[in-house]
């Protein structure tokens, strides 16, 4: 591989899945060192497929000790493949705000894709800042709506493939709606649902008190998750990439439209008032009709407003790119990318063909 | 006005601003009286964690038992123990909770559930697992909560507190307040895995993280592991991330923090600042009321110390009394 190989990096959070979710809820606890290993696997994926160098978001939670301790022993017993990783000279705060410091330096780095290792926050921290460049995402946070589960290894050699091999242009990427909310002047975003509640606190930040729940807007719905997204879904699902999303109304009133059984946290099904619900059609600002409370962005609760601030929900299409772990390991398995011919012997299918009967 | 906007009433609220306030002026406090040596021994100061120890205590009642730290003022303060009485204590009078003998790490208030401060690190834990075996035993609804730093929490003490509670279901707390630095040392040298709650769960315990000096996250937080452990559910940790105003003791040159470390902990993370500009905002107090607070509070320190200065010193007579307990 050239010297030009495209430079990847990495976001790790060290503090998703940590919120009040494992006391309120069954949610997992995923350990540092098993950060750190899904970290050396995305390292030894994308190392197998040429890329050579990686940035890093440094953190102070364990992570870049033990990934570093990884490499090295990997190196004492001669394993693998390892791009030369760089940690990015930053401050660290221990919040998101090191996300979004981390994904706008990779940006003017000039890194080609970036994989995000956390939930639906640390995403959408990175959506935020990255400014478009491709992400793919590996689910360490707590409901991982967005994220989907997929192997760090292969994660890593999708993301290799799509950003080394040019023949993957027009698969390797998918788009992706958001969610726009302004409010008293700011702009903030979501990748898969804006909760409106009625507290004007943040407090723990993570939702699991059904009785205060408003307003729900979603990009998409699908009823196999868990989290805000999911009352949608079980309510009318819509796909990613269909060009609109879903608002739902709530009704904490003892007597509802209807009522929801809903698993809006690990382990946790609510039996959720339900007022109404709809299509969420893009490009159409929506007006949030809860006069105060608190906004909570893919899942956790960002920020409080009043009634003179009059908040609006809009949804984008096309918003912004990520990489298709499926379509980049099918193309390359069919262009045989990953396949090392050597010598004249060529490798033959064995697939079966249909058998002629003998003569007898 | 909805009235759920907030988890607390009005009432509550001022309550809540007035102890973290009175903290904050009883450790502002002894910053200046310690440094003209006034105080006998060492002070180690809780201002800028005020949001935790107020955020917890809130739920608790005096059956509940803390077991505090050598860093105690706040968790007295906030579990109800007299300022007068700690005041005195701190300048070693006979008027002191303890009658003088304990100074500053070693306020202990039994009848408010105080089970002590304590300057052997991480020795809290096992004290506070008693006292939720015996609240669990008893079956009066107590539960035991200890408090450790993050320099504790290496300690063995703590981690076999921690599988103790587990293996016996205990309603307990194990509170890590993380500052950063344990005495000098950062978190990020000195311990293996950051994360507290990885250690709890290590042990089959649920932990979580909030931001220590956001009163609401740590009064949410708080109140769902409490009651957690008095419902029979078991121990579970809490760490607050949070930061402290002043050294590791009184006289620590702080060499190890940042350039302007401090100041932009003062500027940006004092949980007071965050608290008034939460609850004004919402227009459901106005800060005419926590002003009247602030000097209600001055005024009171102020009473605590005159009394402490002009109380009597414990006589020779007094060394050997109070040593042994009959029970």
């Amino acid at each position: 591989m050239s010297a030009t190989t495209p430079c990847v990096g990495i976001i790790a959070n060290p503090v998703s899945a940590r919120d009040i979710r494992r006391i309120v809820a069954h949610a997992g606890n995923l350990q540092i060192t098993d950060r750190a290993n899904i970290v050396l696997r995305l390292l030894a994926g994308l190392g197998a497929v040429g890329i050579e160098r990686v940035l890093v978001m440094p953190e102070n939670s364990g992570i870049r000790q033990h990934v570093v301790r990884g490499l090295e022993r990997s190196s004492n017993l001669g394993e693998g493949r390892f791009p030369a990783v760089e940690y990015l000279d930053m401050a660290i705060s221990s919040s998101a705000q090191d996300s979004i410091d981390a994904a706008r330096r990779m940006h003017a780095a000039g890194v080609a894709a970036i994989i995000v290792l956390g939930g639906d926050g640390t995403h959408r921290a990175v959506v935020g800042a990255c400014d478009g460049v491709p992400i793919a995402g590996v689910s360490t946070g707590t409901n991982n709506a967005f994220p989907k589960f997929q192997e760090p290894t292969t994660v890593g050699m999708a993301v290799g493939l799509a950003v080394t091999d040019p023949g993957l242009s027009a698969v390797a990427l998918d788009d992706n709606k958001l969610l726009e909310v302004e409010v008293a002047g700011r702009r903030e975003i979501a990748l898969v649902d804006v909760a409106i509640v009625a507290e004007r606190y943040v407090g723990a930040r993570a939702l699991w008190r059904a009785q205060n729940f408003k307003e729900l807007f979603v990009t998409f719905a699908e009823t196999e998750v868990i989290g805000m997204s999911v009352v949608a879904g079980l309510l009318d699902p819509v796909g990613r990439d269909a060009p609109e999303g879903r608002h739902v109304v709530f009704d904490d009133s003892p007597h509802p439209a209807c009522r929801l059984q809903a698993p809006i946290a690990p382990g946790v099904i609510e039996s959720i008032g339900i007022d109404s619900w709809g299509s969420l059609p893009p490009d159409t600002p929506h007006t949030i009709a809860q006069p105060q409370g608190s906004i909570a962005f893919d899942g956790e609760r960002e920020l409080s407003y009043s009634p003179d601030d009059r908040p609006t929900v809009t949804l984008r299409t096309n918003a912004f790119k990520t990489i298709n772990v499926s379509a980049c390991m099918n193309h390359g398995a069919r262009s045989r990318l990953l396949t090392d011919h050597r010598g004249d012997r060529v490798p033959t299918s064995t697939t079966s063909q249909p058998r002629q009967e003998e003569p007898v | 006005m909805n009235d759920n906007v907030f988890p607390l009433g009005k009432e509550d609220l001022l309550k809540a601003y007035r102890t973290m306030k009175t903290i904050r002026e009883f450790e502002e406090r002894l910053h200046v009286d310690f440094g003209r040596g006034d105080i006998p021994g060492f002070v180690h100061l809780y201002a800028g964690e005020e949001a935790a120890a107020t955020g917890i205590m809130i739920h608790l009642n005096d059956q509940d038992r803390i077991a505090s730290t050598h860093r105690g003022h706040g968790h007295c303060i906030a579990k109800g123990v007299d300022i007068g009485a700690m005041m005195g204590e701190i300048y070693g009078k006979v008027t002191g909770a303890c009658r003088g003998k304990g100074g500053s790490m070693h306020i202990a208030d039994l009848s408010k559930g105080m089970m002590g401060a304590n300057g052997i690190l991480g020795a809290g834990s096992p004290l506070a697992c008693g006292a939720a075996l015996a609240a669990k035993t008893l079956g009066h609804g107590g539960i035991g909560m200890s408090f450790t730093g993050d320099g504790a929490s290496n300690q063995g003490t703590f981690l076999e507190s921690l599988n103790l509670a587990a293996i016996w279901n205990l309603p307990m707390v194990f509170v890590v307040e993380n500052n950063g630095y344990a005495e000098s040392t950062s978190v990020d040298y000195a311990t293996a895995v950051d994360s507290y709650a990885d250690r709890a769960a290590g042990f089959g315990v649920p932990g979580v993280i909030v931001d220590g000096t956001d009163f609401f996250a740590v009064y949410e937080a708080a109140g769902e592991v409490i009651r957690r452990a008095r419902e029979g559910g078991g121990p579970s940790l809490l760490e607050c991330k949070m930061v402290r105003f002043f050294g590791h003791f009184e006289g620590d040159a702080q060499t190890y923090r940042g350039e302007g470390e401090n100041e932009h902990n003062r500027e940006n993370r004092d949980c007071l600042k965050l608290f008034r500009a939460r609850v004004t905002e919402a227009g459901v107090i106005d800060g005419g009321a926590l002003d009247a607070i602030d000097s209600e509070v001055l005024a009171a320190i102020d009473k605590a110390v005159e009394q402490a200065v002009a109380a009597p010193l414990p006589e020779a007579a007094d060394l050997t009394t109070d040593v042994y307990v009959r029970y």
